[in-house]
């Protein structure tokens, strides 16, 4: 599978910040007058990191990662990659959302391919093969080759997340970029599904940046976890560092003395510290 | 006797659903006893029945065999004494959260005044801090504030008990986590009886009083109840940090992910078929162990091939928790496993299911670790420890590993020779070795008397100092235990040979410190300890830690190789401190011990065994057990 090798980065790449959102703010023009989302947010993310996203509903989760795909521009300050300033949507920068979002008249297969035509747009007879073999590989990657010819009522939600992350992958992205991927799933294919992103992680050494509600998920997975306050004007509150080594295995985690300590530090963060009126929602 | 009836009874309850393809038994022998104003969480994985048990309760459906008796009455139709809150909410789009609300009051209590009746739907709107929402239609409002409609539209029913499917399943993470705080208030405040289906862990052990942990289906059936002994009223935070609550945690996770293997297991429908080779009746066994440095022993015939050498195949199998190991060995998943050397007779006794062991694997290998606070320099750390127990407003904690472990013991005489009364002035608490140094470190303990690696963590982390090892309390005392059942002795008498010789060449191994560093390197590694070599090499290399600044050298620290015949005095030390600390009771201890402590086993082990591979130590016969300085 020649087409997943992605290039190692050279050393003086890993130290330079790969993704930088500098004292970023957005706002929003309303009715009652100017509503401030994102309030001087300042993260780097490095090449092939895996950082997670945990805050409460409304404190500005997916408006952070909306910026970052480009979708929508920041108010005020800089969000670039690789030192340039990210204005649009890009293939370099892909999204995967929580309701899987695959076009329903096409196959697991096509809808993978649909993206790495996009990306690549292949003409000749060669090129085209070369990207069918992408799209193949990515669909075997997330474990689906034999599912490739169904459309996407015929598979489980689990089944359509990973065609999904196959789709965002087969196009090289430099960053993947998860809304709460696994939050409409049952429990059990969630771990699985969160083994399986762990393990193509760190094959692909995609830097990954993810958010979530779910504290287990978010030490289980990340090298970094984002703990965002509440909003509005919302910020990063603090950021905790999982220093547990990869590969990651969840038995042994929870043995680990210190899985216990980073869980009571998310939970305090965010049941105690930013905790939510209950009547917000 | 019993005299009181419970207030709510599932009474031996099956459930068969009749399908084309012939009848599906879901739920099989399920009984439950909650008393007025219990909270039970009924907890595994989809698809294992919960669902259907739960509306057997609310008369939605009928039991196959067996009933349900609220207050004396059998109950077998839906009715407002039993209202259900749905993962859907289910709420008539139409109407306003008050109209919601009122449908159901307004028929249940028709003899009521108007004035009433709508004050009883006004209190149960700012129950669920609503009020302001009132006059909203349901597509109006978000998922959390939906579910707690439907749970004021329940409560305003006065129902007896509460059954919840699922309330919060369909919420995210962190909404569920307050709605979970707003329920746990309300039931306390207003004493309901409940009934919920959850899935979620951290859920449970809020909200309930025990947890009923359900089998996989077909035939599901009550695999454990959990007491939660954590304290009302509760506080999520709180309820984290108690020194009970990852054991508990851990648990059920073990046991859903027990559950979670079977699954698949019968999903290959792979059947282990016992294969017989020469007189060995059985050459594929399961062992099971838990990561610490004297599972040596297990994990050092599997690595250096001596299993294969007498002519088995073993698989070994990690656990986190002794209880778990004791259930895989009752249960007859495991054929074997190390034990804690009282772990053979308290089996035998609470279980019903005669254990058996014929060799000691190890001696020695625990220290009691305090909590840095008592190392201050200008007296000793018990005087430190014995001014703290004694002044404390609240009974400390100390962790103990099981109660059928020398740890218990040494603790105990430990505590007694420096002052402190154990159970009465401090409180010894079962955690998992693991999550030991955790605890430590966040002051729910004061320190715990735990075997290696544990106490080197607690050092090398800066967390707790050790006080006493074992060489100063009891040196020599028997520490793990080969343990299999009694019936499977009996069935597979060579195969049981042939375990003891190999492991005891295994012993052998370990004890020469020729071989120290190299075990220090496997016990390391991802499968077995999974972790940093530099907290295994101490207590196996020497020197140990004791604090950060000093070290000790003990050599007889680790014992692989040292009196492996089971002794019957120490069997029956070990068996009185169990009555004594009211562990098992024990009408016919004789008996008892004769059928558990097999050394004739270990005789004919050795009988053909090359003397070669062991040191003359081993052929020492019974010799008294050294007496308790």
């Amino acid at each position: 599978m020649q087409s997943l090798k992605v290039p190692a980065p050279s050393p003086s790449q890993v130290d330079l910040p790969f993704l930088e959102l500098r004292d970023v703010s957005k706002s929003y023009r309303t009715a009652k007058g100017n509503y401030t989302v994102l309030q001087g947010v300042n993260l780097s993310v490095k090449s092939g990191e895996f950082v997670s996203i945990i805050g409460h509903s409304g404190c500005g989760k997916t408006t952070l990662l909306n910026l970052v795909a480009g979708f929508i521009r920041p108010s005020h300050g800089l969000v670039s990659l690789e030192n340039r300033r990210i204005t649009e949507p890009g293939p370099d920068r892909m999204v995967v959302f929580q309701n899987y979002s695959l076009l329903p008249w096409l196959t697991a297969y096509e809808n993978v391919y649909l993206g790495v035509k996009s990306v690549y747009r292949p003409r000749s007879e060669t090129e085209k093969r070369r990207a069918r073999q992408i799209a193949e590989d990515y669909l075997e990657l997330v474990g689906l080759a034999d599912a490739a010819h169904k459309k996407p009522k015929q598979l489980s939600g689990g089944m359509k997340q990973r065609v999904a992350i196959a789709r965002a992958l087969a196009m090289h992205p430099q960053i993947l970029l998860l809304d709460e991927p696994f939050g409409a799933l049952d429990p059990i294919t969630r771990e699985e599904l969160q083994d399986q992103l762990l393990d193509i992680w760190q094959r692909t050494k995609v830097t990954v940046l993810m958010i979530t509600h779910d504290v287990d998920e978010a030490i289980y997975l990340s090298n970094r976890i984002v703990m965002m306050t509440n909003g509005p004007g919302a910020t990063i509150g603090e950021i905790l560092t999982i220093p547990l080594p990869y590969p990651r295995n969840r038995v042994m985690l929870t043995e680990d003395p210190q899985f216990f300590t980073f869980r009571n530090q998310c939970l305090s963060f965010l049941y105690e510290r930013f905790a939510l009126d209950v009547d917000y929602d | 006797m019993k005299t009181v009836r419970p207030y709510l009874e599932i009474d031996h309850v099956d459930k068969v659903f009749r399908t084309e393809r012939g009848a599906y038994p879901v739920l099989k022998n399920i009984h439950i006893e909650i008393d007025q104003g219990e909270f039970i969480a009924v907890i595994g994985h989809s698809g294992c029945g919960k669902s259907t048990l739960l509306n057997i309760v609310a008369g939605l459906e009928r039991a196959s065999a067996g009933g349900i008796i609220l207050e004396g009455k059998e109950v077998n139709q839906p009715g407002p004494d039993r209202m259900v809150v749905f993962q859907n909410h289910s709420l008539l789009p139409w109407l306003t959260v008050r109209q919601n609300i009122a449908l159901g009051v307004n028929r249940v209590f028709r003899h009521y005044s108007p004035q009433k009746r709508k004050a009883i739907v006004d209190e149960h709107l700012a129950l669920v801090h609503l009020t302001a929402a009132a006059d909203k239609y349901p597509h109006q409002l978000s998922g959390g504030m939906r579910q707690r409609v439907g749970i004021a539209r329940a409560l305003a029913l006065q129902p007896k008990i509460l059954l919840l499917d699922e309330p919060f399943g369909a919420l995210d993470a962190l909404t569920r986590g307050r709605l979970q705080e707003q329920l746990m208030q309300i039931c306390n405040t207003h004493r309901i009886t409940a009934l919920m289906i959850t899935h979620d862990v951290d859920e449970a052990l809020l909200l309930a009083d025990r947890i009923v942990m359900l089998t996989n289906g077909p035939e599901a059936q009550i695999g454990r109840i959990l007491p939660v002994e954590l304290p009302r009223p509760r506080q999520r935070m709180a309820v984290v940090n108690h020194p009970n609550y990852y054991r508990l945690r851990g648990e059920i996770v073990e046991f859903l992910n027990e559950q979670k293997k079977l699954k698949k297991q019968r999903e290959l429908n792979r059947i282990a078929i016992a294969i017989s080779r020469g007189n060995i009746e059985k050459i594929n066994l399961g062992l099971g162990f838990i990561p610490l440095t004297d599972a040596g022993p297990l994990i050092v015939a599997k690595e250096k091939q001596l299993f294969q050498k007498y002519g088995l195949e073993v698989e070994l199998q990690r656990l986190s928790s002794w209880k778990s190991l004791a259930e895989h060995i009752v249960s007859g998943e495991l054929d074997g496993a190390m034990m804690l050397a009282g772990m053979p007779l308290a089996v035998s006794v609470q279980s019903n299911q005669l254990i058996t062991t014929a060799l000691t694997l190890s001696r020695n290998g625990n220290a009691i670790t305090l909590s840095n606070q008592f190392n201050r320099p200008n007296s000793s750390p018990t005087d430190q420890l014995r001014n703290y127990v004694l002044t404390a407003k609240e009974k400390p904690i100390f962790g103990i590993v099981h109660p059928a472990s020398m740890h218990n013991f040494l603790l105990r005489k430990w505590l007694i020779k420096i002052g402190i009364q154990p159970d009465v002035d401090v409180e010894l608490v079962v955690i998992p070795p693991p999550q030991m140094v955790a605890n430590l470190a966040s002051g729910n303990i004061l320190g715990f008397c735990v075997g290696e690696p544990w106490n080197t963590r607690a050092v090398l982390d800066d967390v707790g100092f050790i006080v006493a090892t074992d060489v100063d309390l009891y040196d020599g005392h028997m520490e793990k235990v080969l343990g299999v059942r009694h019936s499977w002795a009996q069935q597979y008498p060579y195969t049981h040979l042939a375990l003891i010789r190999s492991l005891l060449e295994a012993c052998a191994w370990c004890q020469k410190s020729a071989n120290r560093e190299e075990l220090v390197d496997i016990l390391s590694r991802p499968e077995y300890l999974n972790m940093n070599p530099k907290y295994v090499r101490p207590s196996l290399c020497n020197p140990l830690w004791l604090t950060k600044e000093k070290t000790q050298y003990l050599p007889r620290f680790h014992h692989f190789l040292l009196r492996n015949k089971p002794c019957l005095l120490e069997h029956e030390w070990v068996l009185e401190q169990l009555i004594h600390c009211g562990i098992i009771d024990c009408k016919d201890s004789q008996g008892l011990l004769k059928q558990v402590v097999r050394d004739d086993i270990f005789d004919e082990a050795i009988a053909l065994l090359d003397p070669n591979i062991l040191e003359p130590e081993v052929q020492v016969s019974n010799q008294a057990p050294e007496t308790i300085h």
